[in-house]
């Protein structure tokens, strides 16, 4: 997937994924149930989410207002 | 009703999907909508699917066949079926004076105020110590077993309390309550799990 051309879309976009492998590693240790797959979720699961998290976190206090994109339709 | 597991699964499933709109269309942040889907989407969603997915795993973690899965404690889920009501792990787990589906736990948890975590500590090492180092042989409990696990449950039960054999001196009682005479070590109550004596045993037939 190619990711946007502008820097707060393309941080939201790579935040995106980030959430979806951490649940997705959820989901992974949900089901394998083992001592092993409560590491794995702690670790890679807990490291995803906390990336995504601060991605979308960093792009909403860095964002500039000034920065081009499509005017908000639903205000008058 | 819907049980906390099938809500976790139906909020993991619904946020992978609201988390994909924001990976294919950005540009939906555009509208005031939007920034708030995408607040709730990439921030609180998420956080909420943690929580709860550390909160079922730490339930996962509760069953016996969690513990079980490791190959080291295959002889101690074996033991759970010896047919001889001496064995206490075996007798206690039968006749389901624990939680067959929580046996481990049950009876190895501290009842403490922080008696969870530390029990979860305690697995976290044996995690560590079964894949990144080796297990002593035979296993011995990091300390020694205190009474109080047993008197969670048995203090105040008459056949504790007026247990003939735990009334023939008066001075018995109080010493087993104040955790000064082990209920297992002191002889009474010493076949517990006695792996090594697995192979001249019977098992329970109805358990197989």
């Amino acid at each position: 997937m190619k990711l946007n051309a502008k820097p707060l879309e393309r941080r939201l976009q790579l935040a995106g994924i980030l959430i979806i492998l951490s649940l997705l590693v959820e989901v992974f240790s949900l089901l394998w149930n083992r001592p092993l797959a409560f590491l794995a979720y702690i670790a890679a699961g807990g490291f995803l989410l906390s990336a995504g998290v601060l991605v979308y976190l960093y792009s909403l206090v860095t964002f500039n207002t000034s920065e081009p994109s499509t005017p908000d339709q639903t205000r008058p | 009703m819907i049980s906390p597991t099938l809500f976790l699964w139906m909020l993991i499933v619904l946020s992978i999907l609201l988390a994909f709109i924001f990976v294919v269309r950005p540009s939906v942040t555009t509208t005031r909508g939007g920034k708030i889907l995408a607040f709730v989407v990439l921030f609180i969603l998420p956080v909420l699917c943690a929580a709860m997915g550390t909160s079922q795993h730490i339930e996962n973690s509760k069953q016996t066949k969690f513990c079980l899965s490791c190959h080291i404690m295959e002889p101690y889920g074996k033991s759970l079926l010896v047919d001889d009501p001496s064995y206490l792990a075996a007798a206690h787990y039968q006749n389901h004076r624990v939680p067959p589906e929580q046996a481990c736990y049950t009876c190895h948890t501290d009842y403490t105020l922080y008696g969870d975590v530390h029990s979860k500590l305690r697995g976290l090492r044996h995690v560590y110590i079964n894949y990144l180092s080796k297990p002593a042989q035979p296993i011995r409990l990091y300390s020694a077993y205190n009474n109080r696990e047993c008197l969670h449950c048995h203090l105040g039960a008459r056949s504790f309390e007026q247990g003939a054999v735990h009334n023939v001196d008066p001075a018995t009682l109080p010493a087993i309550k104040a955790n000064q005479l082990s209920c297992l070590s002191s002889g009474c109550h010493a076949t517990v799990h006695n792996v090594e004596q697995l192979n001249n045993v019977k098992f329970w037939k109805a358990a197989q």
